[in-house]
């Protein structure tokens, strides 16, 4: 299969920042629970490793909330007001799952919480 | 009552009045060892027990909830009142916010010690990156992150911050890290000791060390400035960190509360001494 890389860079440059900011923090996200589950699991007691790691996935948080109040915001302008209703659900869902999580159910809701940014990312994704 | 730990602590005689200790967040009943001994040399009862979560394996603590901690300390206190006409209550950190939360339940506690009132995370160790709490306490995240604990362990006094480091290791059951799961549940106790701190009526001393490297002076000054109680006394200590039952200035602790509670008790030996400026100087400055 051909891969016209020229085509795909003429896309990704129209796309607006907020939506880039958004795929790219998204997939770290992924990338990060599912790292962090299976650290979990294997080496609980680094603790170091574990601090370090907690405040990359809320810098990559916070980044992510800041693409998506800046896409909302600017889909309002734009006069697209499903667009910017639709995300802004994505800010609550981590804190939403954050109430309801446990130490026993962890990794239950580490899933829940990865599945959510797939969503996310599909829904980011279907914006191109 | 569940089964007592080998560290868990009770000093009887037989007496009176009793006194209910509470140790620290991710500490042991070992850290309130000389106050104990010291409180039992002056003719009150001692109880330290291990609160839930602690003290067993570390996972542990982190399933445990606030609501575990309180229920389990209001039985202790409610036993103790069973057996005993004066009952006080006393605790370091997360345990004087207990004895708190407990007096502002029941109006008989007869007095409170609250030692390094642990009511806000705001020392001079906390990691720099501590603005980002609030986004790690209510996500998932909560139950990644622990606080390292690190240098220097609560301690001014540099020969027993070496000592008690290897000691902690070896022949007890802190930790090493604050989980932050367990500073979440924390948090939300102060929260709820904050929201009743105007129901507190039994007298409280509150001590705290000005260079507090785990929570600031505030936390016991809010106390100071809301307590319900007329009978209050606020002491900032100049020569400690936040485990002032063990630096430098634990004797004076041990005496000042000693004294305090004697001040307070109607079974207090004869010559005693008196506290006669309850309320007054410390309320000047706040």
């Amino acid at each position: 299969m051909h891969i016209d890389t020229v085509h795909i860079m003429k896309i990704v440059s129209l796309l607006p920042m907020s939506l880039k900011v958004i795929i790219v923090t998204n997939v770290l996200l992924i990338l990060g629970f599912v790292v962090g589950k299976l650290a979990l699991y294997k080496f609980e007691n680094a603790v170091k490793f574990f601090a370090y790691y907690s405040v990359i996935i809320c810098i990559l948080f916070v980044l992510y909330f800041i693409s998506i109040i800046w896409f909302s915001i600017s889909n309002l302008f734009a006069g697209n007001a499903v667009y910017s209703a639709i995300f802004p659900i994505f800010l609550f869902l981590p804190f939403i799952i954050g109430h309801f999580a446990s130490y026993e159910k962890v990794h239950f809701y580490t899933n829940i919480q990865i599945l959510t940014l797939i969503i996310s990312l599909l829904l980011a994704l279907s914006f191109i | 009552m569940g089964q007592s730990l080998d560290f868990e602590f009770i000093h009887e005689n037989q007496c009176k009045r009793a006194v209910l200790l509470f140790h620290g967040m991710t500490g042991s009943p070992f850290e309130m060892k000389k106050m104990g001994r010291a409180l039992f040399d002056a003719d009150f009862d001692v109880y330290c027990y291990c609160l839930p979560g602690h003290g067993t394996s570390p996972i542990n603590i982190k399933t445990v909830r606030w609501e575990d901690w309180y229920t389990d300390s209001t039985m202790h206190y409610r036993n103790l009142t069973q057996k005993y006409e004066e009952v006080y209550l006393g605790g370091l950190c997360m345990g004087g916010v207990l004895a708190l939360a407990i007096a502002a339940e029941y109006r008989e506690v007869r007095g409170i010690v609250s030692l390094s009132t642990t009511l806000f995370l705001d020392g001079w160790t906390i990691p720099w990156y501590n603005f980002f709490m609030p986004l790690g306490l209510h996500t998932i995240l909560r139950y990644y992150y622990s606080f390292p604990e690190r240098e220097p362990y609560g301690l001014k006094n540099e020969a027993l911050r070496k000592k008690i480091a290897a000691l902690q290791k070896r022949n007890t059951e802190a930790l090493d890290n604050y989980p932050m799961s367990c500073i979440y549940e924390l948090l939300k106790l102060s929260k709820f000791a904050q929201k009743n701190m105007f129901r507190v009526q039994a007298p409280v001393l509150l001590m705290h060390a000005k260079e507090d490297d785990l929570t600031s002076v505030k936390g016991s000054q809010f106390v100071y400035r809301n307590v319900g109680s007329n009978i209050r006394k606020y002491i900032e200590l100049e020569d400690s960190y936040h485990l002032v039952v063990m630096d430098n200035e634990r004797e004076f602790v041990f005496n000042t509360s000693i004294d305090f509670l004697n001040s307070l008790s109607d079974y207090a030996p004869a010559d005693a001494k008196k506290l006669v400026s309850i309320g007054s100087e410390a309320a000047d400055a706040y």
